[in-house]
C-alpha cells in the first residue's frame, strides 16, 4: 500500500468518532490498531529525557511508559535519541543486550516484543512513539510501514493540538489523557526543603532512594507528598510509625 | 549530457538538499545556478514576496551590481511583480519593445547587455508567493521543453518554502509546548516546598502561590520561580484571597 494510502485510512479513522478530550487516547488506540501491535504510548520528550505520557491504550503500556520514566532507559528513549526507529523483537533475550534495568518489569508485566519510533516533524523532535506485543517476533514490512505513518501522524496532531492553545498552556486536548508525573516534582520540592538542598539534589535523592529499595519513582513520590516518607540530613530516609 | 538528463539531474541534485533541516537560501542559489545550465540562460534569480507585500531577491546566478540592481528594481516594477501581480508566466520579452511597459527596468536590462527576459510564477494552489527570472542575451524567446522545464525548477523552489514554513512553524509550536511544560513542572516544585515549609497540603500551598500572584499582580510561573530559587521564602508568600473588585 502506498504511504498516501496509509496515511487517508489512518485519518479517517481517526476522524470518526472522537469524543472531545479523548482525541490522544483515540491516537494511541489507532496506532496499536493499525499495526496490529497488543498496545501503544506516546511519550513527550525533551533534552533526551521523558517528560512524561501524553496517552496509552492499557496497563502494560503505561507501565511501559513509566518504566522508561523512571529508568530514563527503553525503546522511547532510544528511538528520541538515536532518530531512527528502535525495534526489539524478542525482549527476553534482546539483540544487542540493554535496558538491564528497564526489560525484568516490561516482560513480567506481558511485554515480550517492544518499538520505538521517534515523533518528528523534519528537524523538530517532539518525542516517540512505543508500541508493543505480547509475544515475540519482528514487524513485518506492513507493519512497520503502519507504524511510520502512525508516528508521522501522531506528531503532527501534536502540534496541531497545541497550536490553539493558550500562550504558556499545554493544549487541554493534550492534558487530557497525559500524565506528566507531577506528584515527582511535587516530592522533588518537599525533600528540597527537608534536606536545604536545590531541586536537582532532591530528585537525585528520590531516584537514589527508589533504586535502593526497588521502588518504582511515582510510588516513591506519592509516599513523600503523602508524608509518609521523609528525607533527613543523615541519609536515614523514614517511614514515619503509623 | 543531454538536455532531459540534466534537468532530471537538477531535480535530483535539489531533492537531496530539502532534508530535514536545509538552508532555503542554499538551495535557492543551487537552483539558480542550474538555471543557466538547464535552460541555456544568461542570468537567473529567484524573487519571494516579503511578509511586507513587496518582492525581494533571495538568490541569483550572478553577483554582479549591475544584475543586482535589475532585481532590486523589481519591486516597484518589471516582469517579476507582474508575473507575481497575474500568477502566469511572462515570457519572450523584448527588451527593445518592452520600453513602454517598463521603462526604466528595460533601459538598465538593455544597458547590462541582455535581449529578453521571463518571468516563471512560484505557485502552490491559488497562492503566488514569487516569480523565476530569466534573461537571455543572445536570443528573444525560450523554446516550449525550455519554458516547461523552468517552471518545474520554479515549482521545486515553491515547495521547498512551503516545506521551510512548516517546519519553522513546527519549531515554534514544540517550544511553546515544552516551555508550557516546564513551567508547569516548575509550579509544581514551588508547591512541593511550599507544602513542606509551611506544612500546607498541595491544594493549599497552590492557593498561597496563586494569592501572592493575584495580589502582587505577578506571573504564577515566576513567584514558582522566585520560591525555588530562594528569591522569595514561602513564608513571605501573601496568601490572603485577593480583594475581589465589585
Amino acid at each position: 500500500m502506498a504511504g498516501g494510502r496509509r496515511r487517508e485510512r489512518f485519518l479517517s479513522r481517526l476522524l470518526s468518532g472522537s469524543a472531545p478530550g479523548r482525541e490522544m487516547k483515540r491516537l494511541c488506540d489507532l496506532c496499536a490498531e493499525v499495526t496490529g501491535m497488543s498496545g501503544a504510548g506516546i511519550m513527550i520528550m525533551s533534552g533526551d529525557t521523558p517528560q512524561g505520557s501524553l496517552c496509552t491504550t492499557d496497563t502494560v503500556s503505561a507501565l511501559i511508559e513509566r518504566l522508561q520514566y523512571n529508568l530514563g532507559e527503553g525503546p522511547c528513549v532510544d528511538a528520541f535519541q538515536q532518530e531512527r526507529p528502535v525495534l526489539e523483537p524478542d525482549l527476553v533475550h534482546p539483540s544487542p543486550a540493554r535496558w538491564v534495568a528497564f526489560s525484568a518489569p516490561a516482560i513480567e508485566a506481558g511485554a515480550r516484543a517492544v518499538f520505538g519510533f521517534p515523533l518528528q516533524v523534519g528537524a523538530v523532535r517532539i518525542g516517540a512513539l512505543n508500541l508493543y506485543r505480547d509475544r515475540p517476533g519482528p514487524l513485518s514490512d506492513d507493519q512497520h510501514a503502519d507504524a511510520l505513518v502512525s508516528a508521522d501522524i501522531a506528531a503532527h496532531a501534536i502540534l496541531m493540538l497545541q497550536a490553539d492553545a493558550p500562550e504558556g498552556e499545554i493544549a487541554a486536548e493534550l492534558e487530557a489523557g497525559a500524565d506528566f508525573r507531577y506528584v515527582v516534582h511535587q516530592a522533588s520540592g518537599m525533600v528540597a526543603a527537608q534536606l536545604n538542598v536545590d531541586l536537582g539534589q532532591a530528585l537525585v535523592r528520590l531516584r537514589a532512594f527508589s533504586i535502593g529499595n526497588d521502588r518504582p519513582l511515582t510510588e516513591v513520590a506519592e509516599d513523600v507528598v503523602g508524608r509518609r516518607l521523609r528525607f533527613d540530613d543523615g541519609g536515614g530516609e523514614k517511614y514515619p510509625a503509623p | 549530457m543531454p538536455k532531459q538528463a540534466q534537468l532530471l539531474r537538477a531535480l535530483v541534485d535539489l531533492a537531496d538538499t530539502l532534508v530535514a533541516d536545509f538552508d532555503l537560501v542554499e538551495l535557492f542559489t543551487l537552483l539558480t545556478d542550474r538555471c543557466i545550465e538547464v535552460l541555456d540562460v544568461s542570468a537567473a534569480g529567484l524573487m519571494l514576496v516579503a511578509p511586507e507585500g513587496d518582492l525581494r531577491l533571495m538568490a541569483s546566478s550572478s553577483e554582479a551590481m549591475r544584475i543586482l540592481e535589475l532585481f532590486e528594481l523589481q519591486s516597484s516594477e518589471g516582469p517579476c511583480l507582474d508575473c507575481y501581480h497575474t500568477g502566469v508566466p511572462v515570457l519572450n520579452q523584448t527588451l527593445a519593445s518592452a520600453n513602454g511597459r517598463w521603462p526604466r527596468f528595460s533601459a538598465e536590462a538593455l544597458a547590462a547587455g541582455f535581449r529578453s527576459v521571463h518571468a516563471l510564477p512560484m505557485r502552490l494552489r491559488g497562492t503566488v508567493i514569487g516569480a523565476l527570472n530569466l534573461f537571455h542575451t543572445d536570443r528573444a524567446e525560450m523554446t516550449a521543453v525550455d519554458v516547461d522545464a523552468a517552471q518545474a525548477l520554479s515549482d521545486v523552489a515553491t515547495i521547498a518554502v512551503f516545506q521551510f514554513r512548516a517546519s519553522l512553524e513546527a519549531q515554534v509550536i514544540n517550544e511553546q509546548l515544552h516551555h508550557a511544560l516546564t513551567s508547569r513542572i516548575v509550579i509544581e516544585q514551588a508547591k512541593g516546598m511550599v507544602a513542606e515549609r509551611e506544612n500546607l497540603d498541595m491544594e493549599r500551598a497552590f492557593a498561597a502561590l496563586r494569592n501572592h500572584a493575584r495580589n502582587h499582580n505577578l506571573r504564577l510561573s515566576d513567584v514558582a520561580g522566585d520560591v525555588i530559587s530562594g528569591a522569595l521564602s514561602a513564608s513571605a508568600l501573601d496568601r490572603r484571597p485577593p480583594v475581589k473588585m465589585s
